[in-house]
């Protein structure tokens, strides 16, 4: 029989905050916050050190609500660049101890190793190794759940890991009884708010309540509650509530061939006349066939989303159309995604947009069109533009709305997901 | 859906990615993929010579390993003609650089 996985997820702690504070010495034991730009509407706290948070600080709040429980709060702005890079510097210790490292998010990763135990003892000692080490030399403190799979793994180090003082944990299987089953649902795995409210409706207050549940029922319940096409999450969430869970450490797995491209930005002002969100409409379209195009892929399905202004009254619209021919060439796909925003935008003031691509084929070989006699030559002019964005920055050659007050190509430029580079 | 409870399904649907994130680890784990070029000793050399040679007066087929930098680039073909003075050798029509050689082999009939 197979050796049983020995699975580690490692988290760091506050992680764009203790970055921050790695790279500013004089800021050490003052509360300091990462916090986006209030002006542009993304001014919420991205990250807080644990002395922000003992002031009450939470992630995600609004900065002013920060500010008046913390006044001396230090504000940073966010780096998204740097915070990339220490990832990756992170990544390359873990792969010093395996070489099966998968990152899950910017400051989480899993390791498996079981292959590498052997030279270190046990995992939890290989566990305070690897912590002390990336302590030493980046500065942040990282914790590690252990388990003989990833569930467990990532269940261990959010559930204990996060709160003891070592910061190591292992949730092994025939520990579930005492340590998993008796956490209330809202513990588990993948269980927000919404689905925690699901699950106490159908009289499921603790994780061992779900586990206990027999799949089959589980089923009908969740069908009844959440509609016909439950049955997969039913048994996702009934894995995960049994700690069951096969899949591997799979350090490639970023490489895979996306099945979407899409991009999708919350506007620094509400946009309220058709002109304006055809301009943002356009930038995204123009950043979504650039990405296309550098992949080499062409799309055949356009979708457009719009979210309203309102949060009190929810409007907007996610609606997507297949275009007669795939392609990358941006007026093409403008021209299709306005169709969409047309036909569906209620009139509403918008805040957030979306484009994206999908159904791929391969940009090399493509359909003659009647209706597109000039393919050939609007393919050149966008690879033409691609390399001069490639070689001088994206904004070295914009569409001349960009120019206009509703424009955001040059802001966006400076921006990893939302947030200053 | 069904991906979900698949392969890594689960871990693939769930997680948060910045795409440049997942670009930097991708060109990360492709420099490491990287060959690079072996450099022959004299002998090494010799055995390339006289394999070429062999094949360029015999019409013998032969197989020339080539370097290149992600790839295992083998060149398979009679050689027609070798061009010292540009330092580059001709297999089947196309012109190869002789720099480029990491190795060469009679191809067995």
């Amino acid at each position: 029989m197979a050796r049983d996985r020995v699975i580690m997820l490692a988290d760091c702690q506050s992680f764009y905050a203790s970055v921050e504070k790695a790279e500013h010495p004089e800021y050490a034991g003052r509360p300091l916050v990462v916090a986006g730009d209030p002006e542009r509407r993304s001014g919420i706290i991205l990250a807080a050190c644990p002395i922000a948070k003992e002031y009450g600080v939470i992630t995600a709040e609004r900065l002013g609500d920060s500010l008046a429980k913390c006044p001396d709060l230090i504000i940073v702005q966010p780096r998204m660049a740097l915070y990339i890079d220490i990832s990756l510097m992170i990544t390359h210790i873990y792969q010093s101890y395996t070489d099966l490292v998968e990152s899950y998010s910017v400051d989480e990763q899993f390791l498996d190793v079981t292959g590498s135990l052997h030279l270190y003892g046990s995992a939890e000692e290989l566990a305070a190794l690897i912590q002390k080490r990336i302590q030493e030399e980046t500065g942040i403190y990282t914790r590690f759940g252990i388990g003989p799979n990833k569930i467990l793994a990532k269940m261990a180090c959010d559930n204990y890991a996060k709160k003891n003082d070592s910061g190591i944990y292992t949730l092994a299987s025939d520990k579930l009884a005492t340590k998993l089953w008796t956490l209330p649902i809202a513990k588990m795995f993948m269980t927000g708010s919404r689905m925690t409210r699901h699950f106490n409706a159908m009289g499921l207050e603790t994780i061992g309540q779900l586990a206990a549940t027999p799949l089959e029922k589980l089923k009908t319940l969740m069908r009844r509650k959440l509609g016909r096409n439950s049955d997969i999450n039913a048994e996702l969430y009934w894995r995960i509530a049994n700690g069951l869970d096969d899949s591997p450490v799979t350090p490639g797995t970023h490489e895979t061939a996306p099945t979407t491209i899409g991009h999708m930005m919350t506007l620094p002002r509400d946009y309220e006349s058709l002109e304006e969100i055809k301009v943002v409409l356009l930038e995204l379209t123009e950043l979504v066939c650039q990405r296309c195009r550098s992949k080499g892929y062409m799309g055949h399905v356009v979708s457009v989303a719009c979210m309203g202004a309102d949060y009190s009254k929810p409007s907007g619209f996610s609606r997507q159309m297949k275009m007669d021919d795939p392609t990358s060439v941006t007026n093409q796909v403008y021209r299709y995604a306005v169709q969409l925003l047309k036909r569906h935008w209620d009139g509403l003031p918008v805040r957030k947009v979306g484009v994206s691509l999908s159904q791929f084929a391969a940009d090399d070989e493509y359909q003659l069109s009647l209706f597109e006699p000039n393919q050939e030559k609007w393919m050149a002019l966008e690879k033409a533009t691609d390399a001069i964005k490639r070689k001088y920055g994206d904004t070295s050659i914009v569409r001349a709305v960009s120019a206009t007050k509703a424009g955001q190509a040059e802001d966006r430029a400076r921006k990893i997901g939302g947030h200053y580079k | 859906m069904r991906k979900k409870l698949e392969g890594n399904g689960l871990w693939e649907s769930s997680r948060m990615m910045l795409p440049e994130h997942k670009a930097a680890i991708n060109a990360y784990s492709e420099s490491l993929r990287r060959r690079v070029r072996i450099e022959l000793d004299e002998q090494e050399w010799e055995q390339v010579s006289r394999v070429v040679s062999e094949s360029l007066l015999r019409r013998q087929p032969i197989s020339v390993r080539l370097f290149h930098p992600v790839e295992l680039l083998t060149v398979i073909g009679i050689v027609d003609r070798v061009d010292e003075l540009k330092g580059r050798f001709m297999v089947d029509g196309e012109w190869f650089p002789i720099g480029d050689i990491e190795g060469a082999a009679l191809e067995a009939e």
